[in-house]
């Protein structure tokens, strides 16, 4: 029950950012975005037909009717039909996020995963080679860009000058052995990225965490090393490992695989943005915008109960 | 400890030069650090050549046959229309300071102004409008956000850089806010309420400047981040849009490599790789020798 | 060998700890820091000596040394032997050291805010602790937990024990680090500048409580501080430490009505007395403390010290007992 009431009161106090978020996106993506008039205008228009087709597409009303109108579709999620493909935008929605989160999955988990056992290695041989040695490939994997990981993958793997073992590119998920054909390739390169990021940032969470006072304190009273790592290390640095996996999770549902899907021609929310962005797709545009808003505001209240649930000091009130 | 003393004294008069002069002299003892230094010099002298006209100017012209293999004509070869990929390469690192240098300088100075002006009035409404805008432009998705502001610019080739600043300057000032909210409370700030010098001059005069070891580490981020996220939106036709880039160099190429023609790709991802390695490497020991929290 | 030394040594069958020319240093950006230098004492069986001196002297580091919990890297010890009833701790494995902490010897700390695992209930910390070192069961840990609680001075024990430590005072956090620490009835506890961190009144009662408890469960303790006046009230022996080596190693009442070194001298002098002519400046002791990386070769006390000669210079001088004392002393013109 309190953890209802939390919840409620966590979302309400979300909503000045999902506003901030749609006032900005439909500033820039549609009060001040393309002009579509003379799109759907034969050639050389009579200012008549100018004037209709502005007042069809609302042109020609004040901003703030016109900023309402977009909260309306944010509210009833109704952002009428895609301007390219005309299909219900929801339906867009419905059919290509399942694909995206297929796609990302595998390497979101195992980017993470990994992260945290290399990281927990590193931070336990702390200044010996082997430490060196793990935060020396991070290093590396920060330095190399997402693209260059998904081509040298690609040509590694799928081109006739590599090992040729899996699909070039393309999609398909309609048995679990095509499925894991076509994801291994962008998982690979996902995990191989992220695995720099996280290592590092989990190396320095745990780190931290090791030089704490009670850290010293379990030690001085005979604490069994994987005792201390478990009971003291792990269990405080759960915080902000959580709250950075939670984060990612509206970026990789949106825009994280942005890049993959249309790099790979993999049908997924990533493609349809993209697409919608070179088209000027704007309804598609308006949704995916308030979408990750409103994930974000989730995202934010999902690690305030894991907060609650791994520290006690923090309190739901 | 009487070492710890004297930190804690410099501390409260401004860093003083001792941290400084601390940090520089750590620094000097950190090998990767210096070597990471020199490389980045090195790109910066390859940038600089291109500015003054000393190489890479060829870059546009068609020289050669298609996909000449290397040689002592064609350093790096021939790409699909017979442009030289050394001299495409040499620009793109002048492409690449340009939008590291701009969208750092930017990111810094806009982080600082409202992580400073943020931290100072922390717990008022200021700040709370910062804290408000942050968040916004955390929520939106980057690449939806070069898009938007493209548009919004009509497809201006200055958008990419505008949505780098637009969304880097936050984590910057983040920083600074925390920092803030610590130094106000110092007793030299104190001292300069009390003879009754104005907010302004506190905040850029007395306050922000015992940030600049923040700033210049973030700096260095930024400049890694846009130039990381340049390839990114150029190969997604929202990046570099007149010249030539690393991250146009490797969008051309991801036909080329599919046919069997690797230089193209390999000239500006190792290129790219080493300049992206060293500032990493760079960042990494600016961060430690400014740390006041490593002892000595 | 070693059963030989310990059966040399067992005349004076009361010594629990003989810490014999213990050395640690640390390795930082700019150089070997030698932490602890040559340190030399001994403790007998339940009794109280107080390591003094000011903060970065080593005090700390030689009580993390017996227990093993030097970070290392980057410290470590590099010689030196530190005995309990005759075994050299610093020769134990991890496994064998990790069954006497806690049990055969306690340490508390400095900072009672930050020395417990926030997120576990002290319960658990505690039973944690009993289990470890003791065949119990879960009840009989809880059991015991709550009777400890209860001896270092908490109200409603019981209730208590399921609560966080952010639910605690310094004062009380500092009470269960207490009642952790004797848990297990050690022979030996390390009271690192047990109530600094807390305030003027509760510092008084949690003093007390120790020396209660100290005495009810027979145990020695050394007492790591920087505050003689606790010291006085407190401690048998005192040991002055300075730069990483001791000075003066007295009975308390020797040291305070003839404070033979230097050091020591100005120490005392540098406390206020209520009974002191109020017109008469506090005496205070010039100079800084020098920086360990760049120690004296001679005496370290040498250049704040007003009875310095050519030989403290050259020289280092050894800690040696006084004649007709039992005063040990490291100075060539001790007063």
């Amino acid at each position: 029950m309190e953890i209802l009431q939390y919840s409620l009161r966590k979302l309400i106090a979300g909503i000045p950012l999902v506003l901030g978020v749609t006032l900005i996106s439909f500033l820039l993506i549609v009060y001040f975005g393309p002009d579509k008039t003379y799109d759907l205008l034969g050639k050389n228009p009579t200012a008549e037909e100018i004037a209709e087709v502005r007042s069809q597409l609302g042109y020609d009303r004040p901003f703030v009717p016109r900023y309402l109108e977009y909260l309306h579709e944010v509210i009833t999620f109704d952002f009428g039909n895609s301007e390219s493909t005309d299909e219900k935008v929801s339906t867009i929605l419905s059919r290509t996020i399942p694909v995206s989160i297929a796609l990302a999955l595998p390497g979101f988990i195992l980017g993470n995963v990994l992260g945290v056992m290399f990281a927990l290695l590193a931070a336990y041989f702390r200044g010996r080679w082997i430490d060196k040695f793990i935060m020396g490939f991070a290093a590396i994997g920060m330095s190399i860009s997402f693209l260059i990981a998904i081509i040298g993958f690609q040509i590694l793997l799928s081109s006739s000058d590599g090992l040729d073992l899996f699909p070039v590119r393309g999609w398909d998920t309609s048995t679990p052995l095509q499925y894991l054909r076509y994801v291994t390739v962008p998982t690979l390169a996902t995990v191989f990225i992220a695995l720099g990021y996280n290592t590092r940032f989990y190396r320095a969470v745990i780190v931290e965490e090791m030089t704490r006072d009670h850290v010293r304190t379990a030690k001085a009273f005979g604490t069994p090393p994987a005792r201390l790592f478990y009971r003291n290390i792990l269990k405080n640095s759960m915080i902000p490992i959580v709250t950075r996996i939670v984060f990612s999770i509206p970026f990789i549902v949106i825009s994280g695989s942005l890049l993959l899907e249309s790099y790979f021609g993999i049908p997924g929310i990533g493609k349809v943005t993209y697409d919608a962005i070179i088209t000027g797709d704007q309804p598609v545009l308006k949704a995916v915008v308030a979408l990750t808003a409103i994930l974000f505001v989730v995202a934010q209240l999902l690690t305030d109960i894991c907060y609650r649930a791994v520290d006690p000091r923090v309190s739901l009130k | 400890m009487s070492t710890m003393n004297t930190s804690a004294v410099s501390g409260i008069d401004g860093h003083g030069d001792s941290l400084w002069l601390k940090a520089a002299r750590k620094f000097k003892r950190d090998r990767v650090g210096m070597w990471a230094l020199f490389g980045v010099f090195i790109y910066a002298v390859i940038a600089l050549g291109v500015v003054f006209g000393f190489w890479g100017g060829a870059w546009a012209d068609v020289t050669g046959p298609k996909w000449a293999p290397v040689s002592a004509e064609y350093w790096f070869g021939t790409n699909i229309i017979g442009q030289d990929i050394f001299a495409r390469a040499l620009y793109s690192t002048r492409t690449a300071f340009e939008v590291g240098l701009l969208v750092a300088i930017g990111a810094t100075a806009l982080g600082a102004v409202f992580g400073a002006v943020a931290g100072f009035f922390s717990g008022t409404w200021i700040d709370e409008i910062i804290i408000w805008v942050m968040g916004v432009l955390d929520s939106v998705p980057f690449i939806l956000l070069v898009a938007a502001i493209a548009y919004s610019l009509g497809g201006s080739p200055w958008a990419m850089h505008i949505a780098m600043i637009a969304t880097f300057w936050i984590g910057t000032a983040r920083l600074v806010r925390g920092e803030v909210i610590k130094l106000k409370t110092l007793e030299y700030v104190e001292a300069a309420h009390a003879i009754g010098l104005g907010k302004v001059k506190i905040i850029f005069r007395h306050i922000l400047p015992n940030t600049f070891h923040i700033l210049l580490v973030q700096a260095t981020i930024s400049f890694v981040a846009a130039i990381k996220s340049e390839v990114i939106l150029s190969f997604l036709g929202l990046g570099v849009k007149d010249g030539m880039s690393w991250g146009l160099m490797i969008s051309e190429s991801t036909f080329e490599v599919l046919a069997g023609f690797f230089n193209n790709f390999i000239a500006a991802s190792v290129l790219m790789f080493g300049l992206v390695m060293a500032f990493n490497m760079f960042s990494d020991a600016l961060q430690d020798a400014l740390d006041p929290r490593s002892v000595k | 060998m070693i059963a030989m030394t310990a059966k040399a040594r067992a005349k004076s069958s009361d010594i629990l700890l003989s810490v014999r020319d213990l050395v640690v240093e640390f390795a930082t950006d700019q150089g070997i820091v030698r932490a602890v230098d040559g340190v030399s004492f001994t403790i007998k069986a339940g009794e109280t000596v107080g390591l003094v001196g000011e903060s970065g002297c080593g005090k700390t580091v030689t009580g993390l040394a017996i227990l093993g919990l030097i970070p290392s890297p980057p410290g470590r010890i590099v010689s030196g032997s530190i005995e309990l009833q005759g075994q050299d701790l610093t020769q134990l494995s991890e496994p064998e050291l990790r069954k006497i902490r806690g049990s055969e010897i306690s340490m508390i700390f400095q900072e009672p805010m930050t020395a417990l695992n926030p997120v576990f209930r002290i319960g658990s910390q505690m039973i944690d602790v009993l289990r470890r070192h003791q065949q119990l069961s879960k009840r009989q840990a809880h059991a015991a937990a709550i009777e400890m609680l209860a001896k270092v001075g908490i109200p409603d024990p019981a209730v208590r024990i399921e609560e966080y430590p952010h639910q605690l005072s310094g004062g009380m956090r500092q009470r269960v680090m207490i009642a952790m620490a004797l848990s297990c009835g050690p022979k030996l506890l390390i009271a690192d500048e047990p109530t600094t961190a807390l305030d003027v009144t509760t510092q008084a009662q949690v003093i007390e409580q120790i020396i209660k408890l100290q005495s009810e469960f027979g145990m020695a303790m050394i007492l790591i501080t920087h505050d003689l006046g606790v010291v006085a009230e407190t401690c048998r022996q005192a040991i002055v430490m300075y730069c990483g080596s001791v000075l003066e190693n007295a009975p308390v009442t020797e040291l305070f009505a003839h404070p033979r070194h230097p050091y020591t001298l100005g120490l005392l002098g540098s406390i206020p007395r209520l009974q002191a002519d109020r017109q008469t400046k506090l005496p205070i002791i010039s100079g800084m403390v020098p920086d360990l990386l760049h120690l004296p070769s001679g005496c370290r006390f040498a250049d704040r010290c007003n009875k310095v000669m050519q030989q403290c210079r050259q020289q280092r001088p050894l800690l040696g007992a006084l004649p007709d004392t039992s005063t040990k002393v490291a100075c060539y013109d001790p007063h």
